[in-house]
């Protein structure tokens, strides 16, 4: 039998120490980070990152890469905002990687279209990425993403090279001057959705977002011809442990941590609350 | 890092909150050394009037001389917290627009006070804005110290929200109710480590109202007991009429 | 003989179960009024120390514990526990304790008015379990572990061709939940009626033996710099259960988080373990300050009033 410390030796709390190596702002409340860290994780996998003493949230992944990991980070809470104050060579707890993963393997040949609101977009550019590594084995991709305003814009330097591979379309909730706004329309992101997408054949969809957008967007794919089965969202909860034990994250149970945070809709479907 | 420059205040009320500061007496030293303490009539002489960064205001504002302080203090400070149950809720002194003057009047010290110039006492954030609360009849000295500890790091105080039967509960004591007596515990905010009942007295409700308070169960639980309405708002309105009031109103 | 510590039940206001200084103090007339998991999943758990951005991990505390006459519906709860803390990734701090536990169990002979066990399906769960004949008990071995004990302290034993009898393993119950089949029930309107009357108070989380959802926070010390990660146990029931940053609550209303609480005791754990959750021991009730009885309410729906 396992000692004591041995036991304890295998602590899944304890995180291990990462390097940032790039920091930008992004958008008027959120920024991203690289860290030095070479993780074997998923595309739509989340990690746990922490300050002593402040505390530990979970974030999702935004990148997909065997060398590092990019986190973009929304600041909404006490973690959150302390993380904001690093700078490029400073270092943060971290563990993971947590959660499941967009089933990208799986859907080769296939036209896929991308949904995203706000930070809900960030998970999303790990799944681009993933793409973008392997361009020929998909078929159409359109990228639909919506933002508040143009400031609250995400990656606007990726956006310039996805709008050459991929078929991209942008809305803001409002935009102060529309006639110097080149990058998107005003309005939500489920009319760009209506107006383009038109084909459910073959195809599958992968929304992330407010709760709100991911039950419209669904909807109207739906009456397009998606089943529930063609469409994979990402849900998010209040986490404290990714393991299965805090029981926090529970969906009418289905842990987020473990069962998620992407799940295919007919899995949560009736549950959306 | 240059310290915080920190301030400890009282309006009316009985001390007992900055009581509870001093009370960290294993730690006080620490509390000395972290910030930079301008005004705290407790421990020493020297008055303070410029800028504050972190504001302690005990007692509740039940006269215009309060109100002139309170409102001053809110102008050279960054941070104000709200400190024991007389700032947060009114406490005792709320008490007074609930009955008659004349019954109130020989209670009162009117020789060295003029204490009941406006027309109502108030909890301190219904005169200025206030950034935190700290609640309790006296405050939980612990949680002064964890307060003091995370506005240093730069933390956002979250308070406690739920209700004292869980902490009663982990401490596995004999509900009181059960034994028929007006305990508050169910609908009143914790992160007391539940030290009233835990010592066999009932939760009065120091620490206010939980945000989703079931007052019609509440009293429907007391009358099934054999309890008048007004003897369990009479035990209510020790520490939080204005609030019990406003609560019942919205009902 | 290798010493151990002795948990076993104590009343006095209460009953509970406590580490035993006197053998006079143990009582087993009656199941306690709150149940043995805060010896394994406990009240305050340091996860880690830190100091500025070095963590390590804490100390343990360790004694080799006897529980001692600890009910069906308990030890049940520790089984539930151990699916949940002892899965494919386990918690340290609960299998150190586990592993250092014997499980000496005492067969009830009969519920109170709030038990129901007999509903939901029981298991054999323990190192070693008691059966009361009267003027002596009958110990039956469920574990190698439970043997070993009870070789090491053979002397307090008699061998004995006595056997224990189906009659022996009968629990009566007063109370009985009708079905553990409620998935269709959800949207029956009248777990409004029911949930209105809850004061969201969390008893029933604190007393369930099963309930183990935790929050983490960090503690820190006046340097600034060092402290430790904590977690502490955490009630469904109370609206800010689901809050997240920026203030959102996802269970907001009262009749989610009631029904998320019987959902799990009865449907979602099965889902996930094939084990129903709730091990019956009715303390949920008992211990409720206006003695909400879910079950009696899921015995109306299954019958259609």
């Amino acid at each position: 039998m396992a000692t004591k410390e041995e036991i304890i030796a295998r602590n899944p709390y304890l995180p291990e120490l990462k390097e940032i190596n790039y920091y930008k702002r992004e958008s008027p409340d959120s920024f991203t980070i690289r860290l030095k860290w070479k993780l074997n994780h998923g595309a739509g996998q989340f990690i746990f990152c922490s300050l002593p003493g402040i505390g530990e949230a979970p974030i999702s992944i935004c990148s997909y890469s065997p060398e590092y990991v990019e986190l973009n980070i929304r600041e909404v809470g006490n973690v959150t905002n302390a993380l904001a104050k690093l700078k490029k060579g400073d270092k943060l707890l971290v563990r993971g990687p947590y959660g499941t993963e967009y089933p990208l393997g799986a859907l080769k040949g296939k036209n896929i279209i991308i949904v995203g609101g706000g930070c809900g977009v960030a998970p999303l550019k790990g799944v681009i990425e993933y793409i973008e590594r392997k361009r020929e084995k998909f078929g159409d991709v359109s990228l639909f993403f919506g933002f508040r305003t143009p400031e609250f814009a995400l990656f606007s330097e990726q956006m310039k090279s996805w709008k050459k591979t991929f078929k991209l379309h942008i809305s803001f909730d409002k935009i102060e001057n529309p006639a110097t706004c080149t990058t998107g329309i005003q309005g939500f992101v489920t009319q760009l959705v209506d107006d383009n997408v038109k084909d459910s054949n073959n195809a599958v969809a992968v929304l992330c977002g407010p709760p709100i957008m991911i039950e419209k967007t669904a909807e109207l794919l739906e009456k397009k011809g998606f089943s529930d089965k063609q469409i994979y969202i990402s849900a998010e909860r209040l986490m404290y442990c990714g393991i299965g034990k805090c029981g926090r994250c529970m969906i009418h149970g289905k842990y987020t941590c473990l069962d998620g945070a992407v799940f295919r809709y007919d899995e949560l479907k009736e549950h959306m609350d | 890092m240059t310290k915080p420059r920190v301030g400890f205040y009282d309006l009316t009320g009985c001390q007992g909150c900055l009581l509870s500061v001093i009370f960290n007496e294993d730690e006080i030293l620490n509390i000395i050394n972290a910030v930079d303490i301008k005004e705290f009539r407790f421990i020493m002489g020297e008055k303070y009037d410029g800028e504050l960064d972190i504001c302690f205001i005990e007692g509740g504002v039940v006269s215009n001389d309060d109100m002139d302080v309170v409102k001053k203090l809110r102008e050279r400070s960054k941070i104000v917290i709200a400190l024991g149950t007389c700032a947060c809720e009114g406490n005792i002194q709320a008490m007074r627009k609930f009955h008659d003057k004349k019954d109130i009047e020989p209670l009162t010290y009117k020789k060295n006070h003029q204490n009941d110039d406006i027309d109502e006492a108030r909890a301190i954030d219904e005169v200025i804005e206030v950034e935190y609360k700290i609640p309790g009849c006296p405050p939980d000295r612990e949680e002064i110290k964890e307060f003091i500890k995370q506005v240093l790091i730069g933390k956002k105080w979250h308070d406690y929200k739920d209700p004292v039967c869980i902490e009663c509960k982990l401490r596995e004591n004999s509900c009181l109710l059960d034994k028929d007596v007006i305990c508050l515990g169910p609908i009143i905010k914790g992160g007391c480590k539940a030290v009233c009942t835990t010592n066999g007295l009932k939760c009065y409700g120091c620490r206010g109202l939980t945000d989703d308070a079931n007052f019609e169960e509440y009293f429907k639980m007391m009358k099934e007991k054999g309890f008048r309405m007004d003897e369990v708002k009479k035990i209510m309105d020790t520490f939080m009429a204005r609030r019990v009031e406003k609560a019942l109103k919205g009902k | 003989m290798r010493r151990r510590d002795v948990v076993a039940p104590v009343k006095t206001d209460k009953s509970r179960f406590q580490r035993i200084e006197n053998p006079d103090d143990i009582w087993l007339d009656e199941n306690t009024d709150f149940p043995i998991k805060k010896f394994f999943f406990s009240n305050r758990e340091v996860l880690f120390e830190f100091s500025g951005n070095k963590v390590k991990n804490p100390s343990l505390e360790l004694k080799d514990t006897v529980y001692f006459g600890v009910r069906r519906c308990d030890l049940n709860g520790i089984m539930h526990q151990d699916m949940v803390f002892l899965d494919d990734n386990p918690d340290p701090f609960y299998k150190a304790r586990r592993d250092n536990s014997i499980l000496f169990g005492l067969h009830c002979k009969e519920g109170d008015e709030y038990c129901f066990c007999n509903s939901v399906g029981l298991k054999d769960f323990f190192d070693l379990m008691m059966y009361d004949k009267g003027n002596h008990y009958l110990i039956e071995s469920g574990t190698e572990k439970g043997l070993v004990f009870l070789d090491e302290f053979k002397k307090f034993f008699e061998e004995t061709a006595e056997m224990i009898s189906d009659n022996d393993r009968k629990i009566k119950n007063n109370k009985k939940l009708s079905t553990t089949n409620i998935k269709y029930m959800y949207g029956n309107e009248s777990w409004e009626d029911l949930a209105k009357t809850c004061l969201s108070c969390g008893a029933c989380n604190l007393l369930c033996p099963n309930c183990h959802c935790f929050t983490i926070q960090d503690e820190i010390d006046f340097d600034l710099k060092s402290g430790r990660r904590v977690r502490v146990p955490a009630a469904c029931q109370s609206k800010g259960f689901t809050r997240v940053a920026g203030d959102h609550i996802f269970r907001e209303t009262r009749v989610s988080r009631f029904k998320h609480r019987i959902y799990h005791q009865i449907q979602y754990f099965k889902e996930r373990h094939n084990e129903i959750f709730c091990t019956g021991c009715g303390r949920c009730i008992r211990g409720c300050p206006v003695r909400i009885d879910w079950v009696k309410k899921i015995n109306e729906i299954k019958d259609g009033n």
